[in-house]
């Protein structure tokens, strides 16, 4: 039972890593930023190098944030800018981005699976069970990514101009917002968010060049039932995370890798607007 | 109210606040605006009247940028404004009232507040609220969409107000208001111009208050200006309402 | 184009292709037969991405499961059962039924009404990823993540499997580019252009969705089928996510809505993927994911439009300017026994009682009550937000009111689509123009024709009856002279006039206008009213019009409802309407005493 909670709450911590800057960029650009998996991939080998440099396993993160960032800067400008208004070419354009970043990293590091220092290694002893420290820890770095991005949103000039081009682009641009300058802004830190968590679960598996793209879809369903909101995602994420637990669990883990895909298809399907308000 | 009849005398600076000149805009397909030209002196306020459809609100979104001017020219205070988008007209120096959608529902007084002002001086843009509309600084932590119809019309007044804008672009904000927060958004708006010298367009269709504020009337019928004058004389009551109504 | 030339021009396409995929095998080495025969069987799938895609506008990265299931059909029956004529007929039989009901499931989670674009695309992203993993599931029957191999096929030759898979593609493209063309597939892009205007020209969107879509299942399975049977070995990659993103690529590539555009495009890249990944694997795919980024930001249209181009800019100097577009079509005046409308009823022709519309704790309209009769024109006025086109809207759409009742032609709207309740005799002219941009007016006519002249599937009819009302406007306004001009090159007024013709080729009983005349020039406005007066006294139409201009009511109109603020506050004759002090007041702007504000919920659109 408790392993079994443990995990739930590792899942959604780590699902909740996954899917912030794709829910971020959804919400103020209203496309499903498709290179989120080859970003994630991205990450995943900044970690990779900080390891092969010997660097401290930490440095994987901001290492990871720069490559995305930088990554994410070059996509907005000359991909997503310019298809502004065609939300669907805008899918494929970023899909079409994944594939070159994927390809890039084939060529550079080549097709094999490689294994990255994980800043906690071992157990630890929670509850009587003995637990994967780094999934645990995930779950704190969680929190800290979701308050984080909550005070950028919440207590900052451009998270309440961020917050006013999601709610409404016209009126925040006759009020003098540019909020082309905040398009740009806000897919880079998605990017660079992606990254990380690109980053983050790698100790948990292993670096492949395709590693970010089974990610997608989950996260992708994810934001859809949450619509832009951080505090729906992290209940989208305990509830259709756990489910795929559970389904894990006592069916089998083959059928709990569609849970999330499935149920959140199901759940659009009867309720549009998914966890959302309203 | 002390309304110029007519147009001060031109001087040597006399840039016109706003002058636009053979302005066309609509929608796809669609002129709604023909060749409207306009130009208000600094402080001068110009009401435009005319029934739904003839182009009011479209002449505003497009001196705003936020619709295609298929030709003419827009210079505030001299500058060409014509090409720029909304958000570079906005820091120009004016402010735009839209006439729906114009507040952040979701976000609280101040927020909708500070959204506007770009100017590092809050406490300023905060005096000058408390000036005009007092009661919103006991509201500002209250979410803008839980605020009466009355209120969300003041809010959005104070906003165009804190700014510090020197030309406002106003559409029908009288519009659905009771008489007494009608007048009470008259004396706001002529005091302000009072005390800043405010250039101010207001797109109207309440006619006792497009008379009671404004200097001069013009009057959009699809698309062109069928008739204007000032507010002072004696028939523009009688005028307009040809225009508007049966 | 005639007709006959254009069938012709497509059997001399037909032969040609056949003639290339029949000389195929003895101008190219045995390598390449080997690679082509998978990428024509593959290019078949490709085509039924472009016509979800390019033609009916439902981006789709599912197909791939299609094509798996015709697959995993053959593979799992010729594994598991004996390799039998009869077998291989129920291994058809099985993967194509499969596909069906895959489809079915697909479709009406994907194509309900109101679902988004974006929602459609969401569950064609989860379909290859469900179906991979129950792949994977099956364990020894499906052969798990290494597939099924080594069964027993066709005794088929390799050059025969290349005439098959060729055989298959030509067969298909060429139905496929027939349907396209014909009456009937010009409904694909009708409903991709503008939905809402199909809707409320009486067709069921969803329907012809769901359609096309089983249709373009059947395709992938067959062609599944067929890679199966030559390859001797399925693999879950063939259901995945992977290849179904390539389909896309692939169409973006060659061309979306070109049909051959896909094909040709798939051809290429699949067969020098073959070529050139052995040497150079990873640059290959580098090589198509920086092109597909291009074309997609840069040649949206794809690279078959822009090589087709290439001519014809190249000779431009030399060619003449194309003459003005000829319509294929003639128009002719319905014989008027033969009129489908709904016969008038008994009683009122529409009768409204007690309508409301709430949003929320707003009511934006309450307590609605008239009637009227065939033969009446009623204006409907008020100032913005008065209610008038939310009215309009529960009028011509059974869901969108809160209470009340609308019986239209003595049969109650109850909470019918507007395609119901445009067959019950309500046509609808939407505020701005709403008609198909694309299309040529010809054609935007023969679209609001569909209901009543089923359209043919390869067929373009040479002509088109029309009742006499939509004749009238036709005629009146001079759209007969530009019948073959596509109706974005139309004027404002032309659009207005189209669309109003469009409305009255359905032969409603019940016409809702929403402000007609808004941006018409003075002799257009007076073309309106004549043609409205007309309408109403000799064809006996009950006509609804919002119309701001009460000079333009009073011409053409005897009775007048005045709305304000959700409610009706004057219903009678126009002279009683102009010597009321409440509407002067109400238009004035002061006529709020005493009468609920309301902030917000305003439904019109206010240029």
């Amino acid at each position: 039972m408790i392993a079994q909670g443990l995990d739930i709450v590792t899942t959604a911590a780590i699902l909740y890593a996954v899917a912030t800057g794709l829910l971020l960029v959804f919400g103020v650009m209203k496309i499903i930023n498709f290179a989120h998996g080859g970003l994630m991939t991205l990450g995943g080998y900044a970690a990779l190098v900080t390891t092969q440099m010997g660097l401290n396993p930490w440095l994987a993160i901001p290492a990871a944030a720069l490559f995305g960032g930088v990554a994410g800067m070059a996509i907005e400008r000359f991909a997503v800018r310019p298809l502004y208004g065609r939300p669907l070419d805008a899918i494929l354009a970023t899909w079409g981005l994944s594939i070159i970043l994927g390809q890039l990293i084939t060529i550079g590091f080549g097709r094999g699976v490689q294994f990255t220092r994980s800043p906690l290694e071992g157990t630890l002893d929670l509850l009587g069970e003995s637990y994967s420290a780094w999934r645990l820890a995930l779950v704190p770095i969680a929190v800290v990514l979701g308050l984080g991005l909550t005070a950028l949103l919440q207590g900052t000039r451009l998270g309440l101009e961020t917050r006013a081009v999601i709610m409404n682009e016209d009126l925040a641009r006759g009020l003098g917002i540019n909020s082309g300058l905040v398009r740009f802004l806000t897919f880079t830190l998605g990017s660079a968010l992606a990254a990380v968590a690109g980053a983050l679960i790698t100790p948990l598996s292993s670096v492949d060049p395709n590693m970010g793209v089974p990610w997608l879809v989950n996260a992708f369903m994810l934001v859809l039932v949450s619509g832009a909101s951080l505090f729906s995602l992290a209940l989208s994420c305990l509830v259709l995370g756990g489910a795929q637990v559970l389904v894990s669990t006592y069916l089998s883990p083959v059928l709990g890798g569609l849970t999330i895909a499935v149920l959140a298809a199901v759940l659009l399907r009867i309720r549009p607007q998914g966890f959302a308000r309203d | 109210m002390t309304a110029p009849a007519t147009n001060p005398p031109a001087s040597a600076n006399d840039t016109p606040a706003l002058a636009v000149e053979n302005l066309s805009s609509g929608y796809a397909g669609a002129v709604v605006v023909r060749e409207v030209s306009l130009a208000l002196q600094p402080g001068e306020i110009r009401a435009v009247l005319g029934k739904n459809g003839m182009g009011k609100s479209t002449l505003l979104k497009a001196v705003m940028g936020f619709l295609p001017k298929m030709g003419g020219v827009v210079r505030f205070e001299g500058t060409d404004a014509t090409r720029l988008p909304p958000h570079r007209i906005a820091r120009l120096g004016i402010g735009y009232v839209a006439q729906e959608k114009a507040l952040f529902q979701d976000l609280t007084v101040e927020e909708n507040l500070r959204l506007a002002v770009r100017a590092p001086d809050f406490a300023a843009a905060l005096a000058e609220v408390e000036t005009a509309f007092p009661f919103l600084l006991k509201r500002l932590r209250q979410r803008a969409g839980t605020l009466s119809g009355g209120e969300q019309k003041m809010l959005l007044m104070a906003r165009a107000l804190a700014t510090g804008a020197r030309l406002l672009l106003v559409d029908e904000i009288t519009e659905g208001l009771q008489p007494s927060v009608i007048d009470r958004l008259a004396g706001v708006i002529r005091d302000a111009r009072a005390r800043h010298g405010t250039t101010m367009l207001l797109v109207e269709q309440h006619l006792p208050f497009a008379l009671a504020v404004a200097d001069r009337w013009a009057v959009l019928d699809r698309g062109e200006f069928a008739d204007a004058g000032a507010t002072t004389e004696p028939d523009a009551h009688a005028r307009i309402l040809r225009h508007l109504s049966v | 184009m005639t007709e006959s030339r254009r069938l012709s021009m497509l059997f001399i396409g037909f032969l040609l292709a056949a003639a290339v995929i029949g000389a195929g095998p003895y101008l190219l080495d045995t390598y390449s037969v080997n690679v082509l025969t998978r990428s024509l069987l593959y290019a078949a799938v490709a085509l039924t991405v472009d016509l979800l895609w390019g033609y009916l506008g439902i981006l789709t990265f599912g197909q791939s499961v299609f094509f798996a299931a015709g697959a995993y059909a053959a593979g799992l029956v010729f594994t598991h059962m004996d390799f039998t004529p009869g077998n291989a007929a129920l291994a058809l039989g099985l993967g194509v039924g499969g596909a069906l009901l895959t489809a079915a499931i697909v479709g009406w989670l994907a194509f309900w009404h109101g679902a988004s674009a974006l929602y459609a695309s969401v569950i064609t992203l989860v379909l290859p990823i469900v179906a991979t993993q129950l792949l994977y599931t099956g364990g020894e029957f499906t052969g798990s993540s290494s597939g099924l191999s080594g069964f027993t096929s066709f005794d088929i030759s390799m050059e025969g499997w290349f005439w098959l898979a060729g055989g298959f593609l030509v067969c298909v493209t060429t139905l496929a580019v027939l349907f396209v063309q014909s009456d009937a597939g010009r409904l694909l892009v009708a409903v991709r252009e503008n939905e809402q205007r199909c809707k409320y020209l009486g067709l069921d969107t969803s329907r012809l969705k769901i359609t096309v879509y089983l249709a373009c299942a059947v395709i992938g399975a067959v062609a599944g089928y067929l890679y199966a049977g030559y390859a001797m070995v399925v693999a879950p990659e063939l259901a995945g996510f992977v290849f179904g993103t390539e389909l896309v690529i692939w169409t973006a590539l060659g061309g979306r809505g070109t049909l051959l555009g896909p094909v040709i495009g798939t051809l290429i890249v699949d067969y020098e993927s073959a070529q050139l990944s052995g040497d150079y694997p990873f640059v290959w795919q580098l090589i198509i994911g920086v092109v597909f980024v291009l074309v997609i930001v840069a040649f949206p249209r794809g690279l078959l439009p822009v090589v087709a181009d290439v001519p014809r800019r190249l000779f431009r100097s030399f060619l003449k300017r194309p003459a003005r577009p000829v319509a294929s079509v003639r128009l002719s005046t319905l014989d008027p026994a033969l009129t489908q409308g709904e016969a008038p009823g008994d009683g009122p022709a529409l009768a409204v009682e007690g309508v409301a519309r709430r949003f929320g704790s707003l009511t934006v309209l309450d307590g609605i009550d008239f009637a009227a009769r065939a033969g009446e024109l009623v204006s409907l006025v008020g100032p913005n937000g008065a209610g008038k086109t939310t009215l309009m809207r529960c009028i011509a759409d059974g869901a969108e009111r809160s209470s009340g009742r609308i019986v239209v032609n003595g049969h109650d709207i109850g909470r019918r689509p507007p395609e119901a309740c445009v067959a019950l005799g309500v046509g609808r002219k939407f505020q701005m123009a709403n008609v198909f941009e694309t299309l040529t007016v010809a054609q935007c006519l023969q679209i609001a024709r569909v209901r009543h002249a089923r359209p043919s599937l390869w067929r373009r009819a040479g002509e088109l009856h029309l009742p006499e009302s939509a004749m009238h406007v036709i005629a009146t306004t001079g759209l007969d002279r530009q019948l073959g001009t596509p109706a974005h090159l139309l004027s404002h007024g032309m659009k207005q006039a189209l669309e109003l013709a469009m409305v009255l080729a359905l032969e409603p009983r019940v016409l809702l206008l929403d402000e007609p005349t808004a941006g018409l020039t003075k002799t257009e406005r007076m073309q309106i009213g004549a043609i409205l007066i007309d309408l109403a006294r000799r064809q006996g139409l009950c006509v609804l019009l919002v119309e701001h201009d009460l000079d333009f009511v009073r011409e053409i109109s005897s009775r007048v409802i005045v709305l304000h603020q959700g409610r009706i506050v004057l219903d009678g004759s126009v002279e009683e309407v102009v010597n009321s002090e409440l509407v002067k007041q109400v238009y004035a702007g002061s006529g709020h005493a005493g009468i609920q504000h309301q902030a917000a919920g305003r439904e019109e659109v206010t240029p």
